[in-house]
């Protein structure tokens, strides 16, 4: 057996086994290539950051592993099973949260919706329903409609929803990007306790360097035109985050840097 | 209701009342015949006379029948081809010009050929007035089907929604503002093409009672006829909008 053969054992073997996988996977959309050539794993309740230039194919990514998206070359499999349709295990958290939610239902008939769908009796669902409010931090809005609520309150509701489905995975397309900087580190950390204390999956994508820094386990920089890896960073910074500790932390601005560079970079 | 709506409501009050009174000027000046405009209080005589006898009872149920049954038909029709065509962007294509080709055809052309096909008879009358009410209520449909905002059939996809809880739980509460409005608009010209078919074949109705009595010089009772006709648009209108207020309650919220 070769050295390198050998070492990338080692490798798998430290990484185990993906629950998402990328091998080369290709996708063209109207005779463009949006992704070329991507290869990712996303080991079981690993938190993955994607960042990259707007338009270089994150939302894209993101697609192909919810299963929105069939990739045309390679394949995207979830516990090795090709991802060729959405299943309910893995849920998606999109950007527009506004034009996510349904208007005509209060807070609590929107998360009905996961719950209908996962065919839940409907006794139960009131009770599954004030859970999850109380979860994400929306008690007493129950009869709320999304239009009555402010934008970080819908994003919480989007989140309850998604979480009504009982989800192994979470893929977040910049859930945070609409919201000011107070609401957004408070749903940073909000999140981060959601799904580290279930051991979620989560693949989060984001265009600001310091949120991916301050989630990931990992953060993969993406390159555009077409979308492939350009950069991958290991986060080996100590959790709980803080977000007073951890952005402060050597290691962080390190990291920032790198990243940084990395952006700076692709953007010509 | 606020104070601006109480006077709204008092100023179309008075302009009602107003109207009333000038028509009972006009006719006791006698500035126009009494064999043909009676005055206000001729025709609530006549109005009670024809109730209290039990004949115009009959006649008002006549035409609400053909209203309601030409108007639900129209509705169940037009929502369910509605679904079909604004579902598909495909079905748009293909569908859309023959659309624009039957829509501005006047249904009193088709009326001749409705007649020749089905004689003077109610199962004419019903296709008339289908025929005619159709329109608003499928082309709103078509609209509000095409305009289902995509992001949430994703979310459906993503939940693996079964294809009738995407129709009933998305696509049709998405529609439901332009389907209420489209019903809406029918819901007058199928109490028009009402009256033109009972005058057409002397079917049982206020047109009828309104045609016989305007042969007959009887004006006071043909005026009892037409203030029961728009007594007729004016109240199923009102009816609508509360029903559609009350399932459209989410867009009070939104404002
Ligand atoms: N359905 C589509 N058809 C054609 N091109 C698309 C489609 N969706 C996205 N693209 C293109 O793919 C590229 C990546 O898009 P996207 O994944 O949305 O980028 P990001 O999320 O990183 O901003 C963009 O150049 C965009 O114009
Ligand atoms: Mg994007």
């Amino acid at each position: 057996m070769s050295v390198v053969a050998r070492l990338d054992e080692a490798k798998a073997a430290r990484r185990g086994t993906p629950l998402i996988a990328f091998n080369g996977t290709t996708l063209r959309l109207g005779g463009k290539t949006i992704i070329e050539q991507l290869d990712l794993e996303v080991r079981p309740g690993e938190f993955v950051c994607i960042v990259g230039a707007s338009g270089c194919g994150k939302t894209t990514a993101l697609r192909l592993a919810a299963g929105l998206y069939r990739p045309s070359e390679g394949a995207v499999t979830f516990n090795g099973e090709p991802m060729t349709e959405p299943r309910r295990e893995v849920a998606v958290v999109f950007q527009d949260y506004g034009k996510a939610l349904l208007p005509w239902r209060t807070a609590a008939g929107n998360i009905s919706l996961a719950l209908e769908a996962s065919r839940v009796p409907s006794r139960e669902r009131n009770g599954r329903i004030d859970a999850l409010l109380r979860k994400v931090g929306l008690p007493g809005h129950a009869d709320k409609y999304p239009t009555e609520m402010s934008g970080g309150m819908q994003q919480r509701l989007q989140i309850a929803r998604c979480l009504a489905q009982e989800p192994t995975t979470l893929l977040m397309d910049e859930p945070f990007g609409a919201l000011d900087a107070m609401t957004r580190q408070g749903l940073q950390d909000e999140v981060l306790s959601l799904t580290q204390a279930s051991r979620t999956t989560v693949i989060f994508v984001t265009h600001d360097l310091d949120e991916a820094i301050y989630l990931g386990d990992r953060v993969i920089g993406l390159l555009p035109h077409p979308g492939r890896i350009g950069i991958e960073i290991d986060v080996n910074l100590p959790r709980p985050r803080d977000q007073l500790a951890t952005r402060e932390h050597p290691e962080f601005l390190r990291l920032r840097r790198q990243l940084f560079d990395f952006i700076k970079a692709t953007e010509h | 209701m606020n104070r601006a709506a109480i006077l709204w409501r008092v100023a179309s009050i008075l302009v009602a009342a107003g109207f009333i009174a000038a028509w009972q000027l006009v006719a006791n000046l006698k500035l126009v015949s009494p064999v043909f405009l009676p005055g206000p209080d001729r025709a609530w005589t006549a109005l009670v006379r024809g109730f209290s006898s039990g004949d115009l009872a009959s006649k008002l149920i006549g035409t609400l029948e053909h209203m309601a049954y030409g108007w639900l038909a129209a509705s169940i029709a037009g929502i369910a081809l509605g679904a079909l065509i604004g579902s598909s962007k495909l079905m748009r294509a293909y569908v859309a010009p023959s659309l624009e080709f039957l829509r501005p055809l006047p249904v009193s052309a088709i009326i001749p050929v409705a007649i020749a096909m089905l004689g003077l008879t109610q199962g004419m009358a019903l296709f008339v007035i289908a025929f005619g009410a159709i329109w608003p209520i499928m082309l709103a449909t078509i609209h509000g089907f095409a305009a289902v905002e995509p992001r949430l059939y994703e979310v459906a996809r993503a939940l693996q929604m079964s294809r009738m809880a995407v129709i009933a739980k998305i696509a049709l509460p998405s529609a439901l503002p332009d389907i209420l409005a489209g019903m809406r608009l029918s819901l007058t010209v199928a109490l028009i093409l009402s009256v033109v078919c009972e005058i057409l074949a002397g079917l049982d109705g206020l047109g009828h009672w309104v045609l016989l009595s305007a042969r007959a010089f009887r004006s006071a009772d043909l005026f009892a006829g037409v203030i029961l006709l728009g007594a007729t648009g004016y109240l199923t209108s009102v009816a609508m909008s509360v029903v559609e207020q009350r399932l459209l309650a989410w867009q009070a919220a939104a404002r």
